[in-house]
C-alpha cells in the first residue's frame, strides 16, 4: 500500500483537490438519486451510489495509469488517437439518439461494461494533446495560415463539426480551448482573428440550412435557439423552468444551506445530478459550500498553473493548460448556468457530477497533469529508445 | 515569432486572471440571487412546493337503540382498464386469464369482458370502466388478477377508491337514517339523522403540510400533522330495529294492498319520548314503495278527525260539557251560516252523550260542541289548544319539520265557520308527528314530551353526551281531563259503536282514535275526492307504552279509505308485534285464574321436592306427574292407576324409607 501510495507522483495538491471533489461528490449525487428513484422511478438510491462509487474507482485508476506515462509520449498517443477519434465521432452522429425529437447522439454503448461513453468529451482531451503538440512543433518557426491549415485546422474542423450536431455547447467549448490553447502557444493573434471570423461564418451557415431545411440532417438547432432565447428573454417563458428552479434553490439555500439531502428542488430540476447540481449544491450547503466548491476549482487553477509553470518544456506547459484549462472552464461554465449567468448547456461539473463516463475523461486530463507535474517523467529522454515505437514517434514529433 | 517560455506564460496570466475574474462573477451572483431576489423566489418555493392538505376524519358510526349499525362508512372501489399503458405482447397473453378471472368474480361471461377489454385497447381508451363500486374483499382480488397483478404502469389498473356510507338495513329506515352532503361552498345537505347529528358525527378534518415532489406527487412534511384529524362521533339513536322493521312491513303492506299514494308510521315510546320506529314511504312511477320523503316530520296536514281528541281536551278542560253532556247530532247535518257539517253516518247518530260522540267520530256532535260554546269566544278555544303547543314545531334536529298551522280569530283564513271546522279537524295543519306527540301526551296523563331520535353520542366505549327525555310541557291538561279522555280512546276500539271497533282484540289492549280526512274537499265531485286515512293511539290502554300514529295518504277509495279500514291494521299489526315481542306484555297475557292455580301447584311441589325426607311423605292432593318424581327421587318404585290427582297413597306418610320398596298411588 505505501509503495502504491509512494507510486503516486506529480502535484500533492492536485492529488489532494481531486480527492476531496470526488469524496464531496458522494453526497450530492447520492442526495440526487432521490429523485430518479421515487419520482422518475429508475433504481435504487444505493445502487447509484455505488455506480458512482464504481465509475470514481475506475477514473482514479485512469489517473494513477495515465500519470505514470512520460509525458512526451503523449504526443505520439496523440497523433494515434486522433484517425480513432474522428471515426468514433462520426459513428456517434451516425447512429442518432434522439432525445425529445431533437439529435441529442452524443453517446455510444461501450459493448461490455455497459456504460454509455460521451465520445466529445475523449475528443476534446485528444483534440487539446494534438494542438499542443502542434504548437510546440511550430514553436521556433514563423508559419504561414496556409501552412497551418492543413496540419492544425483541418482536425479541428472536422471534430467540431462532427460535435456540433448533436451538441453545440461542447462543441462550442472545444472551439474556444483551441483557440485559447492557440493564443496561449504563440500561434499568430491575427490569424486567430480569422478563425474565429470563419467559426461564426460555418456556424451561421449550419443554422441557417437547419432552418431552412429542416430535415436535411438532424440537429438541435432549435434547442439552442430556444434555450438562448430564453435566456435572453426577460418574460417568463416555458423554458425558464429549469433556470428558476436552479434560483429558488439558491435562495432557499441561504448561508449555511438545508442540510444534506434536504434539497427540495431536486425533485423539480431534471438535471439536478449534473447539469444544475451546483444549485442543489446551493441550497444544501448554502453559500458556504458553493464558496468552498468553487475556491477548490479554483485551488486546481492555481495548481494547473503553477505546474505549468515548473514543468520544462514547451510541450509539458501547453499540455497541462491544454487539457488543465478545459476542466476549470467547464466548471465555471456549469455554475455560471446555475446562477443565470450564461444560457443553460448541459455542462457537468467535472468531479462532481454524476456524468457518469465524462468524469474519466477528466480524469484522464488529470491525469496527464499529474504526469507533466512529475519531475521523473518531464525531462525528454538523451537518447531515444529504439525499441519503443511510441518513444521512436513522439521524438520524432 | 519564436514562442518562449516566458511569453507562454504571461498570456497564461492573462487566461488564468481572466478565469479567475469569470468565477467572481459567478459568486457575485450567487450572492445576489441570495440577497437581492431572495425573498422574492423563497416565497416561489412556498407557493409551488409547499400546500396544505386536509385529512377527511372518518365519519361515526349511526347506530340503533340496540346498538346495531344503522349507518356506517367504508370504502368502495372501482376498478378501471388503462389499454394504452400496457403492452401488446402482455394484453395479448393476458386478456384471456384476465376475462376468465373478472367473470368468476363478476358472475359476467368471459366473453363480456374480453370483448370490454380489447375494445378498450382496439380505441385506446386510458379510462375503461371494469367495474364499480367494489368493496375490499373484491378489490384485493381484482388487483391480483393477471395482467392487473403488474400494476398501474404495465397492467393499466386504475383504481379509484371512495368512501361511501352504507345501511345495512338496506331500504327500511333509509329516509330516516338519511344522508349528509357537503358542496364545494360548504353548504351542508342534511337528511335524516344522519343530517340531524351530521355535527357529532362528521368529526374535524386534519390539515397536513405537504411538499410537492413531482407532477401530483406530495410528500408530507415534518413527523405530526398540524392539525390531528379527529374521527367522528357515533351516534346511538332511539330508533329500535326490530319495531322499525315492524313499522316498514306493515306499512308496506297496507299501501300495497289499498294502492295508496303515500304513508308513514311513527312509534314512540310513552315514557321517554324516544322515536322507535319511523317509517316513511311513497309510490314511485312503477308502482313499487320506497323511502322517499319523510312524510312524518316534514308533511303538514290537516289531521282530521284525530283532531277530535284536542277539541275534547279542550271542552273537558274549559268545562264546557262533560263526557256524558247529551247532543242532538240533528240527523248528521248541522248547518254554520252558509256550509253544513255532515257526519259520516248518514242521517246521524240522533241524541247522543259526548263520549259517544268521540267514540262514533260525529262531526256535527263536534261542530256543534265548539261552535255554540265558543263563538262568542273563539280567542278562548284557540288560546287552549296553542297553551297546549299544537302552534309550535316541536323543534327537531331533523330538517324540514312541517309547520303546523292554528289560526287565532282575525288570522287571514279565519271565518264564521273556523271554529265549527276547526273542531273536527279542517282549517287546522299538523305533521303526523306533531299529531303524535300530543297523543302521547294525553297517554302519559298530560306531560307533553318532546320526540326524540338521540340516546346518546359515544366515542367507542366513551359516552360523550347522553340525551335524557325533554319536556315540552309539563302539564297541557289536567289528570282528570287525561283520564277522562284516555277512557274514550279506549272506547274508540273497545265499544262496539266505536270506529276503531274492528281492530279490537280480546289478548291486548289499545287505545286510539280514527281519522278519515278528506283532502281535496274544495273540489265537490266525489270522483277526485282523496282522503287521508289516519290512526293515532298507543297501547297497552290502561298502562301506555307505546303511542303510535299511522297515516296513509290517497288510498284507492273502491278498497276502502276509512281510517279504522286503511290505517288501523297498520296500527294493530305494529301493536300485536311489539306486545308478543315485549316480555312484559306477556306477563300480563298469562296472569289468568287458571295460571294463578298452576303458579300455586308448582310452588307446593317445588317445596315438597326441595324437602329432604327419611320417611314417606304425604303425596295425596298432589297431582300425579309430581307425586310420582318426588318418590322416584327418593328411591320408590311407584306404581300408578288412573289419571289426576292423588286420592290415596298405599303406604302412609311417616312410614320409614328404608322399609318401603314400592308405593301405589290411586289417582283420581
Amino acid at each position: 500500500m505505501l509503495g502504491f501510495l509512494n507510486k503516486m507522483n506529480g502535484d500533492k495538491a492536485i492529488w489532494a483537490v481531486v480527492a476531496l471533489l470526488a469524496l464531496f461528490s458522494f453526497l450530492p449525487v447520492y442526495s440526487a438519486s432521490s429523485n430518479l428513484v421515487y419520482v422518475v422511478g429508475n433504481g435504487t438510491t444505493i445502487g447509484y451510489l455505488v455506480k458512482h462509487a464504481i465509475l470514481l474507482l475506475m477514473g482514479f485508476g485512469i489517473i494513477y495509469g495515465v500519470h505514470r506515462i512520460p509525458t512526451h509520449f503523449f504526443k505520439g498517443l496523440s497523433l494515434i488517437a486522433m484517425p480513432v477519434v474522428l471515426l468514433l465521432l462520426l459513428y456517434t452522429l451516425a447512429q442518432g439518439q434522439v432525445i425529445d425529437g431533437a439529435n441529442a447522439s452524443r453517446w455510444i454503448r461501450i459493448p461490455i461494461v455497459g456504460f454509455t461513453f460521451q465520445t466529445s468529451n475523449l475528443a476534446a482531451v485528444v483534440l487539446m494533446i494534438y494542438v499542443a503538440r502542434y504548437l510546440t512543433k511550430i514553436k521556433d518557426k514563423t508559419i504561414t495560415f496556409k501552412e497551418s491549415i492543413l496540419p492544425l485546422w483541418l482536425p479541428v474542423f472536422l471534430v467540431i463539426v462532427l460535435i456540433l450536431p448533436a451538441n453545440f455547447s461542447t462543441a462550442g467549448i472545444i472551439f474556444s480551448m483551441v483557440l485559447l490553447l492557440c493564443f496561449i502557444g504563440g500561434y499568430p493573434f491575427k490569424y486567430l482573428l480569422g478563425i474565429v471570423g470563419a467559426g461564426i461564418l460555418c456556424l451561421t451557415i449550419f443554422i441557417l440550412t437547419a432552418k431552412a431545411v429542416p430535415d436535411l440532417f438532424p440537429n438541435r438547432v432549435d434547442t439552442w435557439m430556444s434555450r438562448i432565447e430564453s435566456f435572453s428573454n426577460p418574460e417568463d417563458t416555458e423554458a425558464d423552468y429549469q433556470i428558476e428552479k436552479a434560483k429558488i434553490a439558491i435562495a432557499t439555500g441561504g448561508i449555511v444551506g438545508n442540510g444534506a439531502g434536504k434539497s427540495v428542488m431536486k425533485n423539480f430540476l431534471p438535471q439536478s445530478s449534473s447539469d444544475f447540481i451546483y444549485a442543489i449544491i446551493v441550497e444544501e450547503y448554502g453559500l458556504l459550500g458553493g464558496f468552498v466548491l468553487m475556491f477548490f476549482y479554483l485551488l486546481l487553477l492555481f495548481r494547473i498553473v503553477v505546474v505549468a509553470n515548473s514543468n520544462g518544456t514547451v510541450f509539458g506547459k501547453l499540455l497541462v493548460l491544454g487539457v488543465g484549462l478545459p476542466i476549470v472552464f467547464q466548471a465555471l461554465i456549469n455554475m455560471a448556468v446555475a446562477v443565470e449567468l450564461f444560457p443553460v448547456t448541459g455542462q457537468t461539473l467535472p468531479l462532481i457530477s454524476s456524468g457518469g463516463t465524462s468524469s474519466w475523461m477528466t480524469c484522464l486530463a488529470i491525469g496527464i497533469i499529474l504526469s507533466a507535474s512529475n519531475k521523473h517523467a518531464q525531462s525528454e529522454p538523451e537518447e531515444i529508445d529504439e525499441t519503443n515505437p511510441l518513444e521512436v514517434l513522439s521524438g520524432q514529433l | 515569432m519564436p514562442v518562449t517560455e516566458k511569453n507562454i506564460l504571461t498570456r497564461l496570466y492573462i487566461v488564468a486572471g481572466l478565469l479567475f475574474l469569470f468565477a467572481m462573477a459567478v459568486l457575485v451572483k450567487l450572492v445576489s440571487i441570495q440577497m437581492v431576489e431572495g425573498d422574492k423566489y423563497r416565497k416561489l418555493a412556498m407557493d409551488r412546493t409547499e400546500k396544505m392538505f386536509t385529512i377527511a376524519p372518518k365519519r361515526g358510526n349511526l347506530y340503533s337503540d340496540d346498538g346495531s349499525l344503522l349507518a356506517t362508512s367504508v370504502s368502495r372501489y372501482t376498478i378501471r382498464f388503462d389499454a394504452e399503458t400496457v403492452g401488446k405482447k402482455d394484453f395479448e397473453e393476458n386478456v384471456k386469464p384476465l376475462s376468465d378471472a373478472l367473470a368468476k368474480l363478476f358472475g359476467k361471461t368471459t366473453s363480456h369482458y374480453q370483448q370490454l377489454l380489447r375494445k378498450a385497447k382496439a380505441n385506446k381508451n386510458r379510462y375503461a370502466l371494469v367495474a364499480r363500486n367494489l368493496d375490499y374483499s373484491d378489490y384485493i382480488a381484482v388487483k391480483q388478477f393477471p395482467l392487473f397483478n403488474k400494476g398501474p404502469y404495465k397492467g393499466g389498473l386504475i383504481i379509484e377508491q371512495k368512501i361511501v356510507r352504507e345501511h345495512p338495513l338496506g331500504k327500511i329506515a333509509e329516509r330516516s337514517v338519511g344522508y349528509e352532503r357537503v358542496d364545494e361552498n360548504g353548504y351542508y345537505t342534511r337528511v335524516g339523522l344522519e343530517g340531524a347529528f351530521g355535527e357529532y358525527l362528521r368529526g374535524i378534518e386534519g390539515k397536513r403540510l405537504k411538499q410537492k415532489i413531482a407532477k401530483g406527487q406530495w410528500k408530507p412534511i415534518g413527523w405530526d400533522n398540524i392539525v390531528e384529524p379527529q374521527d367522528g362521533y357515533d351516534v346511538v339513536s332511539t330508533i329500535d330495529i326490530n319495531i322499525q322493521d315492524i313499522a316498514h312491513h306493515a306499512l308496506l303492506g297496507q299501501l300495497e294492498k289499498y294502492n295508496a299514494e303515500h304513508g308513514c308510521v311513527i312509534v314512540m315510546e310513552t315514557e321517554t319520548g324516544e322515536i322507535k320506529a319511523i317509517s316513511n314511504l311513497g309510490r314511485t312511477t312503477d308502482g313499487k314503495y320506497y323511502e322517499r320523503l319523510n312524510y312524518a316530520i316534514g308533511e303538514s296536514h290537516e289531521p282530521g278527525s284525530t283532531f277530535k281528541l284536542m277539541s275534547m281536551v279542550v271542552a273537558l278542560e274549559d268545562k264546557v260539557i262533560d263526557t256524558n253532556t247529551v247532543i242532538d247530532t240533528e240527523k248528521g247535518n248541522y248547518k254554520v251560516y252558509n256550509r253544513t257539517v255532515r257526519d259520516s253516518k248518514h242521517g246521524g247518530y240522533g241524541k247522543i252523550t259526548a263520549a259517544k260522540a268521540f267514540e262514533v267520530s260525529s262531526n256535527t256532535a263536534f261542530a256543534k260542541i265548539i261552535n255554540n260554546n265558543y263563538k262568542e269566544n273563539p280567542e278562548k278555544f284557540v288560546n287552549r289548544l296553542m297553551n297546549m303547543n299544537l302552534h309550535r314545531e316541536l323543534g327537531l334536529p331533523v330538517k324540514g319539520e312541517g309547520t303546523p298551522v292554528i289560526r287565532y280569530p282575525g288570522d287571514k283564513g279565519w271565518s264564521g265557520v273556523s271554529l265549527a271546522w276547526m273542531s273536527h279537524g279542517y282549517e287546522v295543519s299538523l305533521t303526523p308527528l306533531q299529531t303524535l306527540t300530543f297523543y302521547n301526551a294525553i297517554a302519559n296523563d298530560g306531560e307533553m314530551l318532546k320526540p326524540r331520535l338521540i340516546k346518546e353520542v359515544k366515542e367507542w366505549d366513551k359516552t360523550i353526551l347522553k340525551f335524557e327525555k325533554e319536556v315540552i310541557n309539563p302539564s297541557i291538561c289536567s289528570k282528570e281531563t287525561a283520564h277522562k279522555v284516555q277512557q274514550l280512546l279506549k272506547n274508540v276500539v273497545e265499544k262496539k259503536h266505536g270506529t276503531g271497533h274492528g281492530l279490537y282484540s280480546p289478548n291486548f289492549s289499545m287505545a286510539g282514535k280514527t281519522g278519515t280526512t278528506q283532502k281535496n274537499y274544495v273540489s265537490k265531485d266525489p270522483e277526485v275526492m282523496k282522503y287521508i286515512s289516519t290512526f293515532a293511539g298507543y297501547f297497552p290502554a290502561d298502562d301506555p307504552k307505546y303511542s303510535c300514529i299511522v297515516v296513509i295518504h290517497e288510498p284507492d277509495k273502491s278498497v276502502g279509505y276509512y281510517g279504522a279500514d286503511v290505517s288501523g291494521p297498520v296500527f294493530k299489526s305494529v301493536a300485536q308485534k311489539i306486545y308478543a315481542s315485549s316480555p312484559l306484555v306477556d306477563e300480563v297475557d298469562v296472569h289468568d285464574a287458571e295460571t294463578k292455580n298452576l303458579d300455586e301447584e308448582f310452588q307446593r311441589y317445588f317445596a315438597a321436592s326441595n324437602k329432604k325426607y327419611n320417611e314417606v311423605p304425604n303425596v295425596e292432593g298432589m297431582s300425579g306427574m309430581d307425586a310420582v318424581s318426588i318418590l322416584e327421587n327418593l328411591g320408590i318404585e311407584v306404581e300408578v292407576k288412573g289419571n289426576g290427582k292423588v286420592k290415596k297413597q298405599s303406604i302412609a306418610k311417616g312410614t320409614d324409607l328404608k322399609k318401603v320398596n314400592k308405593i301405589v298411588l290411586e289417582l283420581s
